[in-house]
C-alpha cells in the first residue's frame, strides 16, 4: 500500500493527531473558563488572550520539571503506562467521524462501537496500572478506586450505548451518526440523560470524583508522577474527557452531521462536531459544579443499585420505541 | 416538611452565574479603595516628637529603635518587624505618628523597609 | 456568689468537712476552694456526681517557687468552681482524674509536659505539646527553666515511633494523616489504624506549632500582651483579646463604659460570622463541593470589609484594649454596615436551603461522625460541637460578658450529633449574629469608649471566659503587682474538642475522616499556642 499524502495528512494533522491535541487543549480551556464563571470567578486570564494558552503553558511547564522515579516501582510499567493510555485514547479517535468521514478513510467496520468502547476500557486500565505500579499507599488506594469505578460503570455504558445502535440497526459508529435524521437525544432522551451520568462516572468528575479526591488521598494514582510523565498522564485524562464527549455526540447528537449552508461540507461538519462537543462538555462541567463528591461506597451503590437497572430498563424502552418507529428511522 | 421534593437551589444558582460578572477584583490593574482609619505605613512628624521613647517601650514587636538624630533620640521604624498595631501612635503623647494608605510594602531591598525619622516629614513617601 | 454556687459550697462542706483548707473569692463572685492533694479526687467526685453535665474546663498549673499549684476549673451549672491544690516541686505527682472524667486527658498531659507533674494512673505518658526530642527534665513553664540552653537546631532529631500500641497480631494497616496532608490546613498528626475501610484506632499528636506563647506573655507588659495573645489565632483574634482584657479588668476591678461593651460585642460577633463562613466553605472543600467553597468565601468578603472599616485591618482587629476599645465607630458608618448585613442575611437563607435540600451534601454529612450527648458531656467538649449534640452550653448565656446580658438572642442547638448538625448549628449562628449586631448598632449608647488604666496591675488573680466561634475560650491571669504578669493561662476551645475526634472517627469509614474532622472546626494554632 503506497503511503499517499492524504492519508498522512489526515492521520497526523487534520482530523488526526494534531487536531486532537489542539482540540484537547482548547476544550481544557473551555472547561476551566466555564467552571470559573459558574463559580463567579474569572479562570485563566493572563496567558494569551483570555487565557487560551493556559493548558499549553501548563503542559510545557510540566515538561521542564524534574523527572523523579521512586526506587521501588516497577520501572517499565511506571514509565509506559501513561503513554500507552494516552496513545490508546488517541487511537480510539481514529474511528470517530469528525469531518464527515473517519480519520483513516474507510476504516469503519460493523461493530467498531464495541471496539471503541473496549479501547476506552483498556486505556482506563492502563491508568489504573500507572497508579498500581507506584508503590505508595495513596496511589494504591486511588488506583483501586479507579478500577472499581470504571469497571463497574462500563456495564451501564455498554448497555446504554446499545440503545442508539439498536435504533440505527447498525453497530458502527459512523453508520449510527449518519442514520440520525433526528438526533437520538430527542427520540430517546432517557438514554441520553443516563449516558451523560454514566459518562460523569467514567470520566471521574464530580460527583464521582473519588479516584482523585485530593483531600483524602493526596493525588490518587498520579501522586508519584512528576515532570514529563505527569504531563502525559494529564494529557491522557484530558483526551479521555473529549473522547467520552465525542462518543456521546456521535451516538446521540448525530455526530458531525448537520445543515450545510454554503461552501465545503467538510468545514460545516467539523464546525457542527466542535459545537456539539463543546455543548456536551458544558453539560458535564455544570454537573461537576452543582454536586459534592460521593464516597466510594456511595458511588458503587449508585452504580449497581440505580444505574444498572435503569440502563436495562432504558434499553427495553428503546427497543419498544424502535419497533414502533421503524418506518421513520429505517 | 413541604410536600414537593426540594430541589437543590444550587442548580439554578450555578446556571445563573454563567452570565453574571465575576466577583474577582482585578488587582493589580484595579487598586482597592482603602478605608479611612486603615493601618498602613507609618508617617512620622519630627516636629511633634519630644523624644520620650514611649513608642519604643510599648511596641509589642520591639520594632522601634531610638536613634540619634541631631543630638536627640528619634524613633526608627523597622517595617519588617512591625505588626502595624499602632500602639506607638496611641502611646505617643504628641500624636507624632500617623497612618497612611500605603500597604504595598513588599520589596526586594531590606533598606526599603524602614521609616527613618529624618525623611518622613513629607507625606506619602511611597516606595 | 450566686445561689447555685452557695448550694455547691454547702454540699462540699458537708461531704469534706475540715478537709477543705480555704474558700476564697479573689474575683468577684468566683469560688476557689483549696484542698490538700490527697483530697482532690474526693472534692472533684462530689462536683461531678452532683451534676452529670459537669465537666473540666481547664487545668492550670502555676509555679509558686517551692511548689506547683494545680487548679482544676470545673464547669457546672453554667458557672466555674475552681478546686486548687499544691504539690511539692521535687516530687510533683498527683492522682489522675481521667477515670472520673475522660475529658481531662489532654489537660493533664499538657501540665505534665510543661510543669513536670506526674499524673498517676493516666492512660499514656507521651508528650503532647512539646516535641519528642525535647530534653526530659526541662519544664518550660517553671520559673527556673533555662530555655536558652537548648540548641535551636537539633542534629539527627529522631521522630519517635512509639506512636501506637502494637496491634497484637491483628492485621491492621496504619495510615498516617499528617503532619502535612491536603485535608488538614494546619499541621497535626493522626495515626489511624484501619481494617479495610473501617477505622479501628486513632491516636492524635499535636504540638507542631507550639510557640510558647504562655511563657512569652510573662516577659511582656500587659499592653504588649494584648497583641501577643491576639496572634494566637488569626481567625478568632478578637475573642482572645477580649478574654484577656476582661480578665485583667477583673483583677483591676474596673468596668468598661457601656459604649465600649457594645462595640466589643459588635467586633466579637463579626469575628464569629467570618469564622463560621470560613469553616462552611472549608467544609465544602473537604467533601468535594468546590462551588460551595467559592460562593461562601465570596460572600464572606463584605464581612472582612466591615471589619476593615471598623478597625483598620481585615483580619487581626487590634480593636480591644484594657479599659475599652481603641477607636470609635462613626455614626455615618452604621447605615453602610447594616446594608451589608442585610445582603448577607438574604444569602444565608440560600445556604440554609442548600444544606437542607442538596442530596450529595446530605449523603456526605448526615449520620457521619456521630457524637452522642453522653460522649459530648464526658469528653467535655465545647462550642458548636457540643450544641450540635444537644448540650445547651453557651458562655454568652451562662455568664454574659460585654453587652450580651442586654441583647436578646437565641442559642442554637441540634440534637442529631452528626456532621450535618454541627454545620447547621454554625449556619444558624450566623443569622443570630447578624441580629445581634443590628440590635447593638441600633441601641449603641453614647459616651466614652475607653477609660484610662494604670500600667501596673495590682496583685491578684482572675479568670475569664468568652464564647469564641469554636467554643468556650478560657483565660486565667495571675498578677504579682508589677507591670509584667506572673502567669497567663490560655485554654482554647479546640484543645477541649480534640478528644472528640478520636471518638468520632473510630468505627467509621476512612473516607469520612476528613469530612467529620472538618465539622469539628479544628484550629491548631489555637490548640498548640
Amino acid at each position: 500500500m503506497s503511503l499517499n499524502l492524504e492519508f498522512v495528512f489526515r492521520v497526523l494533522v487534520f482530523p488526526g493527531f494534531a487536531f486532537v491535541l489542539l482540540f484537547t487543549m482548547i476544550c481544557d480551556w473551555v472547561e476551566r473558563k466555564i467552571e470559573a464563571r459558574m463559580q463567579n470567578r474569572i479562570g485563566p486570564t493572563y496567558t494569551g488572550p483570555a487565557g487560551i494558552l493556559q493548558p499549553f503553558a501548563d503542559f510545557v511547564k510540566l515538561l521542564t520539571k524534574e523527572d523523579i522515579v521512586p526506587l521501588d516501582t516497577k520501572n517499565f510499567v511506571f514509565r509506559f503506562a501513561p503513554i500507552l493510555s494516552f496513545s490508546i485514547f488517541v487511537f480510539a479517535f481514529l474511528f470517530l467521524p469528525i469531518d464527515g468521514a473517519n480519520v483513516i478513510l474507510n476504516s469503519s467496520f460493523e461493530g467498531d462501537l464495541i471496539f471503541v468502547l473496549t479501547l476506552v476500557s483498556v486505556a482506563n486500565f492502563f491508568l489504573f496500572l500507572s497508579g498500581w505500579s507506584s508503590t505508595n499507599p495513596y496511589s494504591a488506594i486511588g488506583a483501586t478506586r479507579v478500577l472499581t469505578q470504571f469497571l463497574g460503570y462500563d456495564i451501564p455504558l455498554f448497555i446504554l450505548a446499545l440503545a442508539p445502535a439498536f435504533l440505527a440497526h447498525n453497530l458502527s459508529i459512523s453508520a449510527i451518526a449518519v442514520n440520525q435524521r433526528f438526533p437520538f437525544a430527542l427520540l430517546i432522551p432517557w438514554a441520553f440523560v443516563l449516558f451523560i451520568i454514566t459518562l460523569q462516572a467514567e470520566l471521574e468528575k464530580d460527583p464521582f470524583d473519588v479516584p482523585h479526591a485530593e483531600t483524602e488521598i493526596v493525588g490518587g494514582y498520579e501522586t508519584e508522577y512528576t515532570g514529563r510523565r505527569l504531563a502525559f498522564l494529564k494529557l491522557a485524562k484530558d483526551v479521555q474527557i473529549i473522547l467520552g464527549a465525542a462518543i456521546a455526540v456521535e451516538l446521540f447528537l448525530s455526530g458531525p452531521y448537520g445543515p450545510v449552508f454554503f461552501g465545503l461540507p467538510v468545514f460545516w461538519y467539523t464546525l457542527w462536531f466542535i459545537l456539539k462537543l463543546l455543548m456536551v462538555i458544558v453539560i458535564t462541567e455544570y454537573l461537576t459544579c452543582v454536586f459534592a463528591r460521593l464516597r466510594i461506597d456511595q458511588v458503587l451503590v449508585a452504580n449497581w443499585k440505580v444505574l444498572l437497572p435503569l440502563s436495562i430498563l432504558s434499553l427495553v424502552a428503546t427497543i419498544a420505541i424502535g419497533l414502533w418507529l421503524n418506518p421513520v428511522v429505517g | 416538611m413541604s410536600k414537593k421534593t426540594k430541589l437543590s437551589p444550587m442548580l439554578k444558582e450555578v446556571f445563573a452565574h454563567i452570565l453574571k460578572k465575576p466577583a474577582t477584583r482585578k488587582y493589580p490593574e484595579v487598586k482597592p479603595k482603602v478605608p479611612e482609619g486603615f493601618r498602613g505605613k507609618q508617617i512620622f512628624d519630627i516636629n511633634f516628637c519630644v523624644s520620650c521613647g514611649l513608642c519604643a517601650r510599648d511596641c509589642p514587636a520591639r520594632a522601634i529603635e531610638m536613634v540619634d538624630v541631631d543630638g536627640k533620640k528619634r524613633p526608627l521604624f523597622h517595617l519588617d518587624l512591625c505588626i502595624f498595631c499602632y500602639q506607638c501612635a496611641e502611646s505617643c503623647p504628641r500624636n507624632a505618628i500617623k497612618s497612611s494608605e500605603i500597604f504595598e510594602l513588599a520589596s526586594t531591598n531590606k533598606s526599603d523597609l524602614v521609616v527613618r525619622p529624618e525623611t518622613s516629614t513629607k507625606k506619602g513617601s511611597d516606595e | 456568689m450566686t445561689s447555685v454556687e452557695k448550694k455547691i459550697l454547702m454540699l462540699l462542706s458537708d461531704r469534706l468537712g475540715e478537709k477543705i483548707l480555704q474558700i476564697q473569692t479573689p474575683q468577684l463572685g468566683k469560688v476557689f476552694v483549696r484542698v490538700n492533694a490527697g483530697v482532690l479526687r474526693d472534692a472533684l467526685r462530689v462536683l461531678f456526681e452532683e451534676n452529670e453535665s459537669a465537666g473540666i474546663s481547664a487545668i492550670t498549673g502555676v509555679d509558686l517557687g517551692k511548689s506547683i499549684e494545680l487548679m482544676y476549673h470545673v464547669r457546672t451549672h453554667g458557672t466555674i468552681i475552681t478546686v486548687r491544690t499544691e504539690v511539692p516541686k521535687e516530687d510533683a505527682g498527683i492522682e489522675s482524674i481521667t477515670d472520673l472524667i475522660p475529658g481531662a486527658n489532654f489537660h493533664e498531659r499538657e501540665v505534665a509536659d510543661l510543669f513536670g507533674v506526674t499524673f498517676d494512673g493516666h492512660p499514656t505518658q507521651r508528650r503532647l505539646v512539646l516535641p519528642d526530642s525535647w530534653p526530659r527534665n526541662l519544664f518550660p513553664l517553671r520559673k527556673d527553666a533555662v530555655i536558652a540552653s537548648i540548641p535551636n537546631k537539633l542534629e539527627n532529631a529522631a521522630v519517635s515511633d512509639e506512636d501506637m500500641q502494637p496491634s497484637e497480631g491483628r492485621t491492621l494497616i496504619k495510615v498516617v494523616m499528617g503532619p502535612q496532608h491536603p485535608a488538614l490546613i494546619e499541621p497535626e498528626k493522626f495515626s489511624l489504624r484501619v481494617d479495610g475501610e473501617i477505622v479501628k484506632e486513632v491516636e492524635p499528636r499535636i504540638g507542631y506549632v507550639h510557640r510558647g506563647i504562655e511563657k512569652a506573655a510573662e516577659n511582656r507588659t500587659y499592653l504588649q500582651d494584648i497583641y501577643l495573645v491576639e496572634r494566637i489565632c488569626g481567625i478568632c483574634n478578637a475573642c482572645h483579646a477580649a478574654c484577656f482584657c476582661q480578665t485583667v479588668e477583673a483583677i483591676m476591678g474596673i468596668s468598661v463604659p457601656p459604649r465600649a461593651r457594645y462595640l466589643r460585642t459588635v467586633i466579637l460577633e463579626l469575628n464569629r460570622i467570618h469564622s463560621h463562613m470560613l469553616l462552611l466553605g472549608h467544609a465544602g472543600l473537604e467533601i468535594g463541593y468546590e462551588t460551595l467553597f467559592q460562593y461562601m468565601w465570596r460572600d464572606r468578603e463584605p464581612v472582612m470589609d466591615i471589619v476593615e472599616w471598623l478597625t483598620g485591618n481585615r483580619v487581626i482587629a487590634s480593636f480591644i484594649t484594657i479599659g475599652g476599645v481603641r477607636r470609635d465607630l462613626k455614626e455615618e458608618m452604621i447605615p453602610k454596615i447594616k446594608a451589608e448585613l442585610t445582603n448577607l442575611k438574604e444569602k444565608m437563607s440560600f445556604y440554609k436551603h442548600l444544606f437542607d435540600s442538596d442530596p450529595t451534601l446530605k449523603m456526605r454529612t448526615k449520620n457521619v461522625g456521630v457524637l452522642s450527648k453522653q460522649d459530648a458531656l464526658k469528653l467535655c467538649v465545647v462550642g458548636p460541637v457540643a450544641r450540635g449534640s444537644g448540650v445547651n452550653m453557651d458562655v454568652r448565656k451562662d455568664e454574659p460578658y460585654a453587652a450580651y446580658d442586654e441583647i436578646p438572642f437565641n442559642m442554637v442547638t441540634y440534637n442529631e450529633g452528626d456532621s450535618w448538625a454541627r454545620l447547621m448549628v454554625r449556619l444558624a449562628e450566623i443569622g443570630e449574629s447578624i441580629n445581634i449586631i443590628n440590635y447593638a448598632l441600633d441601641n449603641l449608647p453614647s459616651g466614652p469608649y475607653r477609660v484610662r488604666v494604670p500600667r501596673i496591675v495590682p496583685a491578684g488573680e482572675a479568670f475569664g471566659r468568652v464564647e469564641a466561634p469554636r467554643g468556650e475560650l478560657f483565660y486565667y491571669v495571675k498578677s504579682n503587682g508589677t507591670a509584667y504578669p506572673e502567669r497567663v493561662k490560655v485554654r482554647t476551645p479546640t484543645f477541649a474538642n480534640i478528644l472528640s475526634f478520636v471518638r468520632i472517627a473510630e468505627g467509621g469509614n476512612v473516607a469520612d475522616v476528613p469530612a467529620s474532622f472538618v465539622s469539628l472546626d479544628p484550629c491548631f494554632s489555637c490548640t498548640d499556642r
